[in-house]
């Protein structure tokens, strides 16, 4: 497997307070890598330094061997780069339908659509993320697990060779958890590689293969997620030394 | 995303409305008064559909920017007086043929578009709107000062052709501006501008050039302002920096396109015909008398009724005029009529 996304050293300070400190990692073409940590360990920030948003201090982000840190967030969506974001920003006046299209609109350049296709590719994402009955809604009268969905097949839309998903589950109750990770897994079958940030653990054990621990901007663990869970400094993290302490005796 | 007069009673008006304007002024050409065809197209006929005309290009045009991408513009008068400006100066000084000239009404003010907009664009909301006021009264004061433009004094342009020529050209311009319209937003600029319009961040991660899409929405917008500038150069045969850098005209492109239906085609033509309509009948320039009022307390009236007309329509309409058919505000004959058909079950 060729790496097919590449972190070395990134940082990003904002002020005086370090989001991320000399990050590293690699993830290789066809892998779904989960990301985790506590509250304001920096997994936003990463995934706004590989989607063009933030430019890191230092550091470099290299995709399928093209340096993309610091390039504008549509030339790295033009490469075939697509996110979600934690909190939804759909086109409001836009149907459910519209807002798909504007994905094959635009997107990466392989996939870029001329109106009448685009539409026909937001019907078949639609269908993907099961958003198909509700796709001349306005994005106004949508439930939040909708909204996220909406969110997804925008992103899918684009023709992504790699897919950053941002909290998609967050907010969800069990059954739509278990909806949302089988639009996670579609998505990744039809050839996608897939970063994802999460919370719920289940979601992480479910599908990821490999996991990156942050905790305050640094990374902490990397590994396999069953291994990576079990580690005394990634529980320290997320419980405190105490909870560790007593779990080790 | 786009309301549509899908009203058919409405549409036929509206299309026997076209007709009736562009036929009158041909009533008023020699052959037609020789045969006794009597005048309807008069002076004061040719001035105020003219002026409707150009308010309907400048509505429009602003409604690219301001409407379809978000960007409130409120300087876009600068265009209309570059535009005139341009016309003028090579009218008068280097002699060049009005219609030739005209191209540059239309050229200069969209590449000035450009490169005020590369920086500006960048500004959101409330900065955007003052930045782009602050320039619209700054180019218009730098003109005003240089001796060589004419300055305070003004152009004065040879007379180039009769009223119906102008009349005609400034239809024409508005036929193009509502075209373009039309067409931006079937295509993926408009899809793009839009889509900034209703979130910028998410666009620009979904592969839309923000700078590059905004830019040329501004350029697009500035250009056909600048033609209607241009005409009026050639119309009013006086250019000066008072009559094309009329702050008022900022303030009325922009309630006509938000009257009408900002982001739509026939919103802004709507705001501009209607709002012309009620400000000349109000003020006393279509010559309708209103009992017990002198004509200075009119010009009042007019001011207040347009502020009225402007809360109302921001707080039941918000979507202007065209929302009152087949739309979504409780207000729509649409609404009307679903409700009532879901209540008489």
């Amino acid at each position: 497997m060729t790496a097919q996304l590449e972190l070395r050293g990134v940082t990003k300070r904002f002020g005086g307070v370090a989001a991320l400190s000399d990050v590293s990692f690699v993830v290789p073409e066809g892998e779904i890598l989960g990301i985790i940590g506590p509250n304001g360990a920096g997994k936003t920030t990463l995934l706004n330094c590989i989607s063009g948003i933030y430019k890191p201090d230092s550091g470099s982000v290299e995709f399928e061997g093209r340096t993309i840190s610091g390039m504008a967030p549509h030339r790295v969506a033009r490469l075939g780069v697509g996110r979600t974001f934690q909190v939804v920003k759909p086109f409001q006046s836009m149907t459910v339908r519209e807002n798909a299209a504007v994905g094959a609109l635009f997107g990466s350049d392989k996939a870029r659509l001329p109106p009448k296709a685009a539409f026909q590719r937001a019907d078949e994402v639609l269908e993907m993320v099961g958003l198909a009955p509700k796709a001349g809604q306005r994005v106004g009268g949508l439930t939040i697990p909708d909204r996220k969905r909406l969110e997804v097949a925008r992103a899918v839309a684009t023709g992504p060779k790699l897919l950053l998903l941002d909290e998609v589950m967050a907010g969800l109750n069990p059954v739509e958890v278990d909806e949302a990770l089988d639009m996670v897994r579609a998505v990744h079958r039809s050839g996608v590689t897939i970063v994802l940030i999460e919370h719920v653990m289940r979601v992480i054990v479910g599908i990821c293969s490999r996991v990156v621990v942050l905790h305050f901007g640094q990374l902490l663990a990397e590994g396999e997620p069953e291994t990576v869970l079990r580690d005394d400094r990634v529980i320290e993290a997320y419980l405190g030394q105490r909870y560790a302490r007593r779990n080790r005796g | 995303m786009m309301a549509r007069l899908r009203s058919r009673p409405l549409a036929l008006i509206a299309v026997i409305a076209l007709v009736v304007v562009l036929v009158v002024p041909i009533t008023s050409l020699d052959g037609a008064q020789s045969a006794g065809v009597p005048l309807i197209a008069n002076k004061l006929w040719f001035r105020l559909a003219t002026i409707m005309a150009m308010f309907v290009v400048i509505a429009s045009a602003w409604n690219l920017i301001g409407g379809l991408t978000g960007y409130a513009a409120f300087g876009n008068v600068a265009f209309f007086g570059l535009g005139a400006y341009a016309v003028g100066i090579l009218v008068v000084k280097f002699k060049v043929p009005f219609f030739v000239a005209l191209a540059a009404g239309a050229v200069v003010p969209a590449l000035f578009a450009i490169v005020i907009g590369l920086p500006l664009l960048r500004l959101r909301g409330h900065y955007f709107a003052v930045a782009s006021l602050g320039v619209g009264v700054a180019v218009g004061e730098l003109i005003n000062n240089t001796d060589q433009l004419g300055g305070s004094t003004g152009l004065f342009l040879p007379i180039i052709a009769d009223d119906i020529v102008f009349f005609y050209l400034m239809v024409a311009a508005a036929g193009l501006t509502a075209g373009v319209t039309w067409l931006v937003l079937r295509s993926r600029l408009g899809y793009g501008l839009i889509a900034i319009r209703e979130n910028e961040d998410a666009a620009a991660v979904m592969g839309v050039n923000t700078t590059a899409y905004k830019v040329t929405a501004f350029a697009l917008s500035a250009g056909l302002t600048g033609l209607a500038g241009g005409i009026f150069a050639g119309w009013n045969g006086f250019v000066n920096e008072e009559n094309v850098f009329a702050i008022t005209f900022n303030v009325q492109m922009i309630l006509m396109a938000l009257l009408g239906g900002a982001g739509t085609v026939i919103g802004p033509v709507i705001g501009a015909i209607g709002l012309q309509f009620l400000i000349q009948g109000l003020s006393g320039g279509l010559a309708i008398p209103i009992p017990f009022l002198s004509d200075a307390v009119r010009a009042v009236v007019a001011q207040v009724v347009l502020g009225i007309l402007l809360v109302v329509t921001v707080t039941f309409v918000p979507r202007g005029i065209v929302d009152f058919f087949g739309g979504t505000s409780r207000l729509s004959l649409a609404y009307f009529r679903r409700s009532l058909r879901e209540t008489s079950v």
